[in-house]
């Protein structure tokens, strides 16, 4: 039966507890995508008993599941999910991953360096195929770009990005004819210059200085400008922080940060927010995706954080 | 070799009169034995292959028994070199520790390998094996241990990368292969984390040596054994040779009874354990309750052990207990290869101290297959530990 392109699919959309609030924006975005649900309880031993509710439904249906993978506990129950729905005669099944932890630390430098982003995509790799082929692996802003041939042929990457949701906002500020975009390092240069050719540019980069690492301006001048850092991930902060004082001893007018993972381990996330009755914070605005929910639970209400919300992109990718 | 030291020559598994220190006592905390390589008879063989006490070997320690009759051998015509031990370089996880200590201590050919567990910020493993380049050409094990689904993505990690550093074989040894214990595939929708697991596991990759061989004690579903992929080879053991080579050493070993608490523990079990009269109990329902019934066999004036796989909240146990008891049980012990123990549910058991079976039990026999319950329960009576260290010190140099 030929398939009209222009058709969008009716998709039943699974997702993970911390993921609820992304997946009902998600649902909201088109009547064709629906949420279905899973109970997800755990044995004495600790070990999860999941249950897919009404699974006869899903034959000849297609099918996605919203993963987070926020640390290495939960991986094992949302994997017992991953690796079941495909086999339930599914039209086709989907996988949405918006952020691939691990290996934005490592470094394979050594032999003996062992590379769990290499393990979590062998994992996902061993998704089984569905009667719609292998699986669709949908992951924003992935960290090294080499990672994506880590990944088997039974699954499909399909790599997005949440820049559109950055330019979108960005147009609609005030002094948005004066924004400059800077990126803090060459890697995250190589990332995303070519989604803001329209925008003037500067490039950081981090100098070693006897002991110290400094970071410093490589090209570009910030002088009167509006400056938006823009990198894929923050863990504690402390690049971001160091241009911002770069950014500002040059002469930007403003500094603001965009990264589409909000990672912040151990809370890091409090070095940017406004501190009691204080007007001037470095950061006139922090832009972070929904990528991680958890930490978008923590920073939703707090200047100057604000959440870009995925739901849409989603929505597009999943039909 | 270990040093050896010369033991009386009348003693032996049967004899009674044991020297103190080889003597089991509910005191012991740790008993470890290893199992004969001959499958036959069991105590004719043992009868038969004491020729000489040369090889064996006492541990000063008390608390830890030892006992290597796999050195034993029939004696061939023409054999008397020693068979050079295989190298082996083992590694293991923090929780199996102390248990790959006790494996490497059994031969010489295995060698202890440390890995650098640390955590980046962001919770995630940052994993280092210090030395890499040494283990090119040998054979590698890894002893891992899945007690918690928070430390199965770290060892994970460990396995797909050591095969992979041009070693000569892999093999991983997991003791217990948990999930899939309390779940039932009974409706679609169910989902089967013990599949999960085995396709976890299916996917690690082989090494020059093939595929990775991966041994487990005792698995919970015989059915399981189809779970795994064609580049693994799954290699099932069991600790029930353990339990016998025990038993052999009882006062009472003479009037020792089998109870299997339902048919799934006798269709696992009664073909190890079949010159041993058995009881079978089994779940009837009376109204809106289950009740443990004994289908067939007769404990009167017997030493009752209860024999499972494995064991968590106790209640089967108990429940069997109690019915042997009220059957005229003389004593009555249990074992079970994997102690899951979730929530200390251990505390449920108490020992008889000498006096009634209704009031507790005279052993409780675990094997170290759960390094986390073995810790908690190890000086408590009634139970006594039989350490698997043997039974995989031998697998791994086949």
């Amino acid at each position: 039966m030929a398939m009209d392109k222009s058709q969008k699919k009716q998709v039943y959309l699974f997702y993970c507890a911390e993921c609820e609030d992304l997946a009902r924006k998600i649902a909201s975005q088109s009547d064709l995508i629906t949420l279905q649900t899973i109970k997800w309880r755990n044995f004495d031993d600790g070990f999860p008993n999941i249950f897919i509710n009404n699974a006869q439904d899903l034959r000849g249906q297609h099918v996605a599941f919203l993963a987070s993978f926020s640390s290495q506990a939960v991986i094992f129950e949302q994997l017992s999910v991953i690796y079941a729905l495909p086999k339930l005669f599914v039209a086709s099944f989907s996988l949405v991953l918006p952020f691939f932890p691990t290996g934005s630390f490592e470094r394979m430098e050594e032999e003996g360096d062992v590379a769990t982003a290499f393990t979590l995509a062998r994992m996902l790799s061993n998704i089984p195929i569905s009667k719609g082929g292998p699986t669709s692996l949908v992951i924003y802003d992935i960290h090294a770009l080499q990672e994506r041939f880590y990944f088997g042929d039974h699954v499909l990457p399909l790599f997005e990005t949440g820049i559109p949701l950055l330019k979108e906002r960005l147009h609609q500020l005030p002094d948005s004819d004066k924004i400059v975009v800077a990126f803090p390092d060459d890697g995250a240069w190589k990332r995303y210059h070519k989604q803001f050719d329209q925008f003037p540019v500067v490039v950081c980069n981090k100098v070693r200085e006897g002991d110290k690492r400094i970071v410093r301006i490589k090209e570009g001048n910030p002088a009167g400008f509006h400056v938006v850092i823009v990198d894929d991930l923050v863990q504690s902060g402390g690049t971001l922080i160091e241009c911002q004082k770069v950014l500002a001893a040059h002469g930007a007018a403003k500094v603001s940060a965009y990264v589409t993972h909000g990672v912040f381990p151990k809370r890091s996330w409090e070095r940017f927010t406004h501190k009691n009755g204080e007007s001037d914070n470095p950061f006139a605005y922090f832009w972070i995706t929904d990528s991680c929910p958890l930490t978008v639970k923590a920073v939703e209400h707090e200047a100057p954080f604000e959440i870009l919300s995925l739901a849409g992109s989603i929505a597009d990718a999943l039909q | 070799m270990a040093a050896t030291r010369a033991l009386p020559s009348s003693s032996s598994y049967l004899n009674p009169n044991l020297p103190p220190s080889l003597k089991s006592s509910s005191s012991t905390a740790f008993v470890i034995l290893k199992p004969p390589r001959k499958k036959n008879q069991y105590a004719n063989s043992i009868r038969c292959d004491i020729t000489s006490t040369n090889n064996w070997t006492a541990e000063p320690d008390p608390k830890v028994h030892f006992f290597p009759p796999e050195h034993l051998t029939v004696p061939m015509a023409s054999e008397s070199a020693v068979k050079t031990a295989k190298r082996v370089c083992l590694f293991y996880c923090a929780e199996t520790k102390e248990l790959a200590q006790k494996v490497a201590a059994e031969s010489d050919g295995i060698e202890l390998r440390s890995i650098t567990w640390r955590k980046f910020a962001d919770g995630f493993p940052n994993i280092f094996i210090p030395n890499a380049h040494a283990i090119r050409g040998q054979h590698v094990a890894f002893l891992a241990s899945f007690n918690s689904p928070s430390v199965i993505f770290e060892q994970l990690s460990v396995i797909y990368a050591l095969p992979k550093l041009f070693i000569a074989s892999f093999t991983l040894v997991l003791p217990f292969f948990p999930t899939g214990t309390s779940e039932r595939m009974e409706d679609e929708g169910d989902v089967a984390t013990a599949f999960t697991l085995a396709r976890a596991l299916s996917n690690i990759p082989i090494s020059m040596g093939g595929p990775t061989s991966l041994v487990i004690y005792d698995i919970h579903a015989l059915q399981e054994r189809f779970y795994f992929g064609d580049n693994i080879l799954p290699c099932f053991e069991s600790g029930i040779p353990l339990l016998k080579a025990r038993l052999q050493q009882l006062r009472d070993s003479d009037n020792i009874s089998i109870c299997f608490p339902d048919d799934g523990a006798w269709k696992r079990f009664n073909k190890q354990l079949q010159h041993f009269p058995t009881i079978v109990c089994a779940k009837v329902r009376e109204g809106d309750q289950r009740i443990v019934r004994i289908k067939e066999g007769d404990p009167k004036g017997r030493h009752v052990v209860i024999v499972d796989d494995l064991v968590q909240s106790g209640g089967t146990l108990i429940e069997c207990q109690k019915v042997l008891a009220a059957h005229g049980a003389a004593k009555i012990s249990a074992y079970v290869t994997h102690g899951i123990f979730p929530n200390r549910s251990w505390e449920r058991f108490g020992s008889d101290k000498g006096g009634n079976p209704e009031q507790g039990l005279t052993y409780f026999w675990i094997t170290d297959s759960c390094p986390t319950t073995v810790r908690d329960v190890m000086y408590n009576p009634p139970f006594e530990v039989l350490s698997l260290a043997g039974s995989i010190a031998t697998t791994l140099q086949k």
